[in-house]
């Protein structure tokens, strides 16, 4: 992957929220690339940090209370964290769309669908009222809505959750964007709709060579449609590679404890004890206090930076074990599943 | 005990109690006995004062000494003050008692409450005004009117001591009218909620419960009164049944409830979907149980937020009324005291300017108190 | 097809709203001391009549000694055929009084009304879009201050200062001023300031509540992320979706509130509308005055929510869609 020049760098990006009750480090130096045509997933428990990092990119993220403190995201040559309002208004919808997890409020319920996608075109691109209805037409019917000419004046609540989750990819779609950002856009919806959701993404991304950051909490998904994996936890990432790479030969114990939460021969075998506090992060590894190897060392200090696993450039862990002087061999780097990859497709 | 149904207050209150005297319940709990008990002496006090008392003789007429003087401590109470009374035992038991019996919750409705300084400060200037409301006048004795002393300038404008806020038309002092108004207002704003929220319980919970066409004629009985612009119908109200005090009280009370009524009934209905109420009903407890002790407790705080906030409305309509001359003549109503100022306004400007500004300070307080309150306990507008 | 039903639906429950309210005052009069019987008994005693007789004099004349279901028949056909009846003070038809009464009140209510409405709304959808930004705080402690501030005191403070103290407006209304000239707006100055004041606290806390909801709506966020500049997210992702019950707001509570602040301010500005003709109803007694002028605010209101129900019904498609499931 490092024979062409990434479209997306992000680079120690932090993001903090301003709260009653404090600062809460929500992103907390984070950072990936993504290539053009490629599919990144970033997986995480609940609360770790993925939806803030993949909003913080377009700055679509509600500021404040949220505010991005520090890193770059260079996007085409432009640092999108320091870029003016207009600068990244032209860089939203065209360059880079979003898809939400929540197609039931990611529509405005008084407008038409037909309103709401020609709205995306025409903020995007110099066109009349009746261009933009045909293409708003053209991009239904692209993403899978029968009769799209005659559902094109329907509003939101006609349609099922999965109908308008097409909806939102098709006004994702409007600006003919090369990256997609999708923020667990399947969780909402039944496991059958779900698989037809994500069989569209993957043949839009066919034919239009976009690539997709892809945020999700579930390793079936992630097995099925990502070349490469960010594993976040606790507002930091932990691990990132090839999915081979992550699936096969988790390096962090991270990364494997969440491997073992998939249902497996053993049954499953859930993570003990919950997510530090955001508020009041642990020194040390974020991970350590449910880590079965943490040694003393792992408490102390910064949380270790990324390090190549196996030497391996493309595979990063944040782990102590994989420095210099301490054994990384104590971790049991098999997991317990037969075949990851069935996990995808039996659901 | 048989005694509190021969009075029409203790009828009253025995319908709303939120712990029912089961029998066994007096058994288990002090705090009913005494809570009865109180009940009780004040409505005794009123029976005996309003059968056997001269209406010209005091309830209490005593000099206390006090060294370098004698105080006179004179008490002749009104239907208004033992009202006013009930509703001090109200806030007492439904309010102070249970705060002070679960110390760990008030701790923290106190942390949630204390970040709002604008509220606190009103907390503090409303009981101030309770207080010299309350007992002020007892002390300093109404105002009276001295013909030689008209128009004095308030004291920080050349005038004496002896009337700090300067004086009116008719020589009575501001200060003593100021402190009298704190009275009034306290008690339209207190009393009227009172019953505002027995109304609104009472019926909120009955059509909760009920459901079926109780609740259907219940509430469109309340989407009546609600569609009726209130202001014109306390006008009306007061226009056939005359203003004075205690009609004025009541009729802010009973024009009052809807509001609050439909919070209680929205509020009952999601709570009986709730697993707790649905324990204590497989558990065999009674409907009229599970409402007493579950439902309300539950539904106290929107129901003291939403009263709260419609305490402001209360004092403004009986100032604005009493503004308008239609209050009662014999009451030292701060809008009465604004409306006789209005023909000062070139001589004697303080005359409509210092009961306003109280009266404005009150009304903010108020509100700030109820905003601080919703952050605070209303279990609708946490924040996550 | 149901849209029709659940409109029609709303149109009799209006009608029987009105029925209920009218036989409620009905019978509010018909049981209570008529307080003009009681003046004359009064005015007979002091002057050494009989009371009782001047009581049932006043009943004569006006009919009440005839037996309740009657007076009912005749006060329900009377309210409904707008027949009604007499004023005592005015001696003329009550419905010539309202008509000669009536554009005073519109040229006061009106033009602040709307002004409020718009800098409310404006100010409102500012301080929820810009929240915990020092404008917010700003907006929103002036709407504190403004729902607090009483009305009547107020319009006293302002007449001291700038009629008294200052002498730049005049004190007292002028009915011989032309109403349509420049020298009529220095006239209507200071009560228009009131009910704008009165009426803009409430517009921008609604405005600023509803639309707070859809700042953080996930469909803002799609708009967005579709490279939408602020102004126009905030007009069609933020404020036109709280429109709806913004009008409903603007309907229900502000006919009340308006109505109680004009009269209070024809009162003291001696504006002759219906706010000052009802006042002086009231002090003189003139029930069939009273009667027409409160009541005309209650059913403005009535109507007030049933067009506010219908437009609901008929700007917001999800309700019509929930009646089409139903």
């Amino acid at each position: 992957m490092t024979d062409t020049e990434p479209l997306l760098q992000v680079r120690n990006l932090e993001t903090q929220f301003h709260t009653d009750e404090g600062i809460v480090r929500a992103v907390d130096g984070v950072s990936f690339d993504v290539y053009p045509g490629e599919t990144v997933c970033i997986v995480g428990e609940s609360g770790s940090g993925k939806t803030v990092t993949i909003e913080s990119i377009t700055r679509i993220l509600q500021m404040p209370p949220g505010e991005i403190v520090g890193g770059e995201v260079i996007f085409d040559g432009i640092d999108l964290t320091t870029a003016s309002e207009k600068e990244i208004r032209r860089i939203r919808g065209d360059r880079i769309s979003h898809v939400f997890q929540n197609p039931q409020g990611s529509l405005n319920p008084v407008y038409t669908v037909g309103a709401q996608i020609r709205e995306a075109i025409q903020a995007n691109r110099d066109v009349g009222k009746k261009a933009a209805r045909e293409q708003a037409i053209e991009l239904l019917d692209e993403v899978g809505i029968p009769e799209a000419g005659a559902r094109i004046d329907d509003y939101p609540h006609e349609f099922s959750g999965g109908m308008r989750q097409r909806v939102v990819i098709a006004i994702a779609l409007a600006g003919e964007p090369d990256l997609l950002l999708a923020d667990e856009p399947t969780t909402a919806l039944d496991v059958t709709i779900e698989a037809q959701i994500i069989d569209l993404l993957l043949r839009l991304q066919e034919e239009r060579d976009m690539a997709i950051v892809f945020v999700t909490h579930d390793l079936g998904v992630v097995a099925e449609i990502a070349d490469r994996v960010v594993v976040m936890y606790a507002s930091k990432v932990m691990e990132q590679g090839h999915v081979h790479e992550i699936f096969d030969r988790p390096a962090h114990p991270y990364t494997r404890a969440l491997l073992d939460c998939l249902p497996g021969p053993d049954g499953v075998t859930p993570i003990e004890g919950t997510l530090p506090n955001p508020l009041d992060h642990p020194d040390g590894c974020r991970f350590a206090a449910r880590c079965e190897y943490a040694i003393e060392p792992c408490f102390v200090g910064e949380h270790p930076s990324l390090l190549p696993a196996d030497g391996d450039e493309d595979h990063l862990v944040s782990c102590l074990l994989y420095r210099d002087g301490h054994d990384e061999s104590v971790i049991d780097r098999e997991p317990r599943r037969a075949d990851p990859f069935a996990v995808g497709d039996d659901t | 005990m048989s005694l509190e149904t021969d009075t029409p207050e203790s009828t009253g209150i025995d319908d709303i109690d939120w712990e029912e005297i089961d029998a066994n319940a007096v058994r288990l709990d002090p705090e009913i006995f005494y809570k009865y008990v109180s009940l009780v002496l004040l409505c005794l006090l009123w029976a005996y004062d309003y059968i056997y008392r001269d209406p010209r003789l005091s309830l209490l007429d005593v000099d206390i000494p006090l060294g370098f003087t004698t105080f006179n401590l004179e008490l002749n109470p009104g239907n208004v003050d033992y009202l006013m009374g009930l509703t001090l035992l109200a806030m007492f038991w439904w309010v102070a008692v249970p705060l002070a019996r679960s110390p760990e919750m008030t701790k923290q409705y106190w942390r949630e409450f204390r970040r709002n300084k604008a509220a606190v400060a009103s907390l503090v200037f409303l009981a101030v005004i309770l207080v010299v409301g309350l007992i002020g006048p007892l002390i300093i004795g109404r105002p009276s009117s001295d013909f030689g002393a008209m128009h004095e300038a308030p004291v920080f404008l050349g005038g004496t001591w002896e009337y700090p806020l300067g004086t009116n038309s008719r020589g009575e002092g501001i200060f003593k009218i100021v402190i009298a108004g704190m009275r009034v207002s306290m008690q339209v704003g207190l009393i009227a909620t009172l019953i505002v929220i027995v109304l609104a319980s009472i019926v909120g919970t009955t059509a909760a419960f009920s459901g079926g066409w109780v609740d259907e004629v219940l509430m469109r009985f309340v989407d009546l009164l609600m569609t009726f612009p209130t202001f014109f119908l306390i006008l009306f109200l007061v226009y056939i049944y005359g203003g004075d005090l205690f009609m004025l009280i009541v009729i802010l009370g009973i024009t009052g409830w809807g509001g609050v009524c439909r919070l209680v009934r929205s509020e009952a209905l999601q709570r009986t979907e709730e697993e707790y109420i649905e324990a204590a009903e497989a558990a065999g407890a009674t409907m009229r149980y599970i409402v007493r002790r579950h439902l309300i407790p539950n539904v106290s705080n929107t129901v003291i937020t939403a009263a709260t906030l419609a305490i402001p409305f209360l004092i403004l309509t009986e100032a604005v009324l009493a503004f308008l001359g239609f209050g009662d003549p014999d009451v030292w109503s701060w809008g009465r005291i604004i409306a006789e100022g209005r023909d000062d306004l070139g001589t004697a400007w303080w005359v409509a300017t210092i009961p306003g500004i109280f009266l404005f300070a009150t009304v903010l307080a108020f509100n700030f108190l109820g905003d601080a309150l919703r952050d605070a306990i209303d279990p609708r507008h946490q924040i996550r | 097809m149901n849209m029709k039903w659940y409109i029609s639906r709303r149109v009799l429950w209006a009608v029987f709203a009105t029925f209920i309210i009218l036989t409620f005052t009905f019978g509010l009069l018909l049981i209570s001391p008529n307080p003009e019987a009681s003046a004359a008994a009064f005015s007979a005693a002091t002057e050494g009549g009989d009371p009782e007789e001047a009581r049932e004099r006043v009943a004569e004349i006006r009919g009440e000694d005839r037996p309740w279901h009657e007076q009912y028949v005749d006060f329900m056909v009377s309210m409904f055929t707008l027949d009604w009846g007499n004023s005592f003070t005015y001696h003329e038809p009550v419905v010539d009084t309202i008509l000669r009464a009536y554009p005073y009140s519109v040229a006061l209510v009106v033009p602040p009304t709307i002004a409020a409405i718009i800098a409310g709304f404006a100010i409102g959808v500012y301080s929820s879009t810009h929240q915990y930004s020092l404008g917010d705080f700003l907006g929103t402690s002036f709407a504190f201050f403004g729902l607090s501030l009483p009305n009547f005191w107020f319009a006293i403070m302002l007449m001291m200062v700038f009629s008294v103290y200052l002498g730049w407006l005049p004190v007292r209304y002028d009915t011989s001023v032309e109403f349509w000239s420049l020298e009529h707006i220095r006239y209507l100055i200071l009560p228009w300031f009131v009910i704008w004041t009165g009426a803009i606290a409430s517009e921008m806390r609604y405005a600023r509540a509803e639309t707070l909801e859809y700042v953080n709506a996930a469909w803002t966020k799609t708009a967005r992320a579709k490279g939408l500049d602020e102004t126009t997210l905030t007009y069609r992702h933020i404020f036109r979706p709280a429109l709806i019950p913004l009008i409903t707001i603007v309907i229900g509570d502000l006919v009340g509130i308006i109505f109680a602040t004009a009269l209070v301010v024809e009162v003291i500005f001696t504006v002759p509308g219906l706010g000052l003709i009802s006042y002086q109803a009231l002090v003189r007694q003139d029930t069939p005055l009273v009667l027409v002028t409160i009541m005309i605010p209650v059913f403005i209101a009535i109507i007030g929510n049933l067009l506010q129900d219908v437009a609901y019904t008929m700007l917001d498609p999800r309700i019509s869609y929930e009646e089409r499931d139903a």
